[in-house]
């Protein structure tokens, strides 16, 4: 983006001015944050919080830029709930980003979806849900992003044992969601794609 | 008639022929026909097919061994050069690939990611393609150096020229 497109944008709210919307909400500073203002909300608070700011008309945050899954698992002197999603969210309206951070337990790992009000947060949330395994409940089509289809577990939490190799038998045809689309546009599916089962892999693994 | 000896020519006609006859094995034609024309797949995933580029081009230039041919039909091709990184949902395909070309084929493992998996040392990385299919020679280097491609080659050249067509078995079980 060209300087002159960026002094367009307004300069933007102040972090205590951000708390000060949040606060009515339950949003609560994270002593952590080193880089921005992140905010911790309680999961019930979560969906008005991120419509009080991207409706808001001194915030504005039209754009969800992740949902990042967290594992507190190994981290050092950690007291608090074992997991936590973070929401980095700005602004192309006024000069501002800010952080929200939900913490869960393990027990109860999810938090409601936000894919009705951010497109970007549909493959953000699979992504999230497949590599740590939290649910984003009322999530349309909640299933994994990046590991194939018969990956069992959720490699990026702590305890998950890396050196575990999953073989994958068949094909991923990994374009289910393209068929949808193009029968959508009135396409008609002529061959639909299978997985393809492999031949029986090498002589030295036979021989196991 | 007196009795007239058979001329020496006679009893070994080649005497006469000088080198217009060459003797050989099958096996010797065979293999030098096979080891002077390889044609390589690339299954380039990563920074290695950089290296293998630079194998093909004209500074290296691999046509000096006869691999100049690059295919990009395994049915086409003979000889199978991994390159890069091969994830466990990338497996199947390369072994399609593989169970896609025709015999006779070799398999040249690039680099540390294809040999051993580098330093990817994670839940998504094959550990070595020979996990997945048999593997003629690897080739150390991250990423190994166009002269190590060429080494990689003669070596192969090598292999071929000592291999008996009637021992010769078909790894994995091909259909």
């Amino acid at each position: 983006m060209s300087a002159v497109a960026y002094d367009a944008i307004k300069p933007g709210l102040s972090a205590d001015e951000l708390l000060a919307v949040l606060a009515p909400l339950g949003g609560v500073r994270d002593a952590a944050d080193a880089w921005g203002l992140t905010v911790r909300v309680p999961r019930e608070r979560l969906r008005d919080a991120v419509l009080a700011l991207r409706d808001g008309a001194t915030t504005r945050f039209d754009q969800l830029l992740d949902v990042a899954g967290i594992d507190y698992l190994s981290y050092p002197d950690w007291r608090g709930e074992r997991f936590a999603v973070s929401y980095p969210m700005k602004s192309t309206v006024f000069r501002h980003r800010v952080t929200l951070k939900v913490l869960i337990d393990e027990d109860d790992a999810n938090v409601p979806s936000l894919h009705d009000l951010y497109a970007s947060a549909n493959w953000a949330e699979r992504e999230c849900w497949d590599q740590v395994g939290i649910v984003f409940t009322g999530h349309p089509n909640l299933k994994r992003l990046l590991n194939h289809h018969e990956f069992v577990g959720h490699p990026l939490r702590k305890d998950y044992p890396c050196q575990k190799r999953q073989k994958l038998s068949v094909n991923d045809p990994m374009v289910d969601q393209l068929e949808a689309k193009l029968v959508s546009l009135g396409y008609t599916i002529v061959e639909k794609a299978t997985a393809s089962a492999g031949s029986p892999l090498t002589v030295k693994e036979a021989a196991k | 008639m007196t009795y007239q000896p058979v001329p020496a020519a006679a009893a070994a006609p080649e005497v006469n022929l000088g080198d217009a006859f060459v003797t050989t094995t099958v096996d010797a034609v065979v293999n030098w026909g096979r080891r002077n024309s390889l044609w390589p797949f690339p299954f380039g995933t990563a920074c290695c097919a950089i290296e293998f580029m630079g194998m093909v081009s004209s500074v290296f230039d691999v046509s000096r061994f006869g691999a100049e041919l690059v295919r990009f039909s395994p049915r086409q091709a003979d000889l199978l050069i991994i390159a890069g990184t091969v994830t466990y949902k990338q497996a199947p395909v390369l072994r399609r690939i593989y169970d896609q070309m025709l015999e006779p084929k070799w398999v040249i493992s690039a680099g540390a990611c294809a040999t051993s998996g580098g330093f990817y040392d994670c839940y998504c990385t094959v550990p070595g393609i020979d996990e997945i299919i048999p593997v003629d020679i690897y080739i150390a280097g991250c990423p190994p150096r166009p002269e190590a491609f060429l080494e990689a080659i003669v070596q192969l050249q090598k292999k071929i020229d000592h291999e008996n067509r009637r021992e010769r078995v078909t790894i994995g079980g091909a259909a």
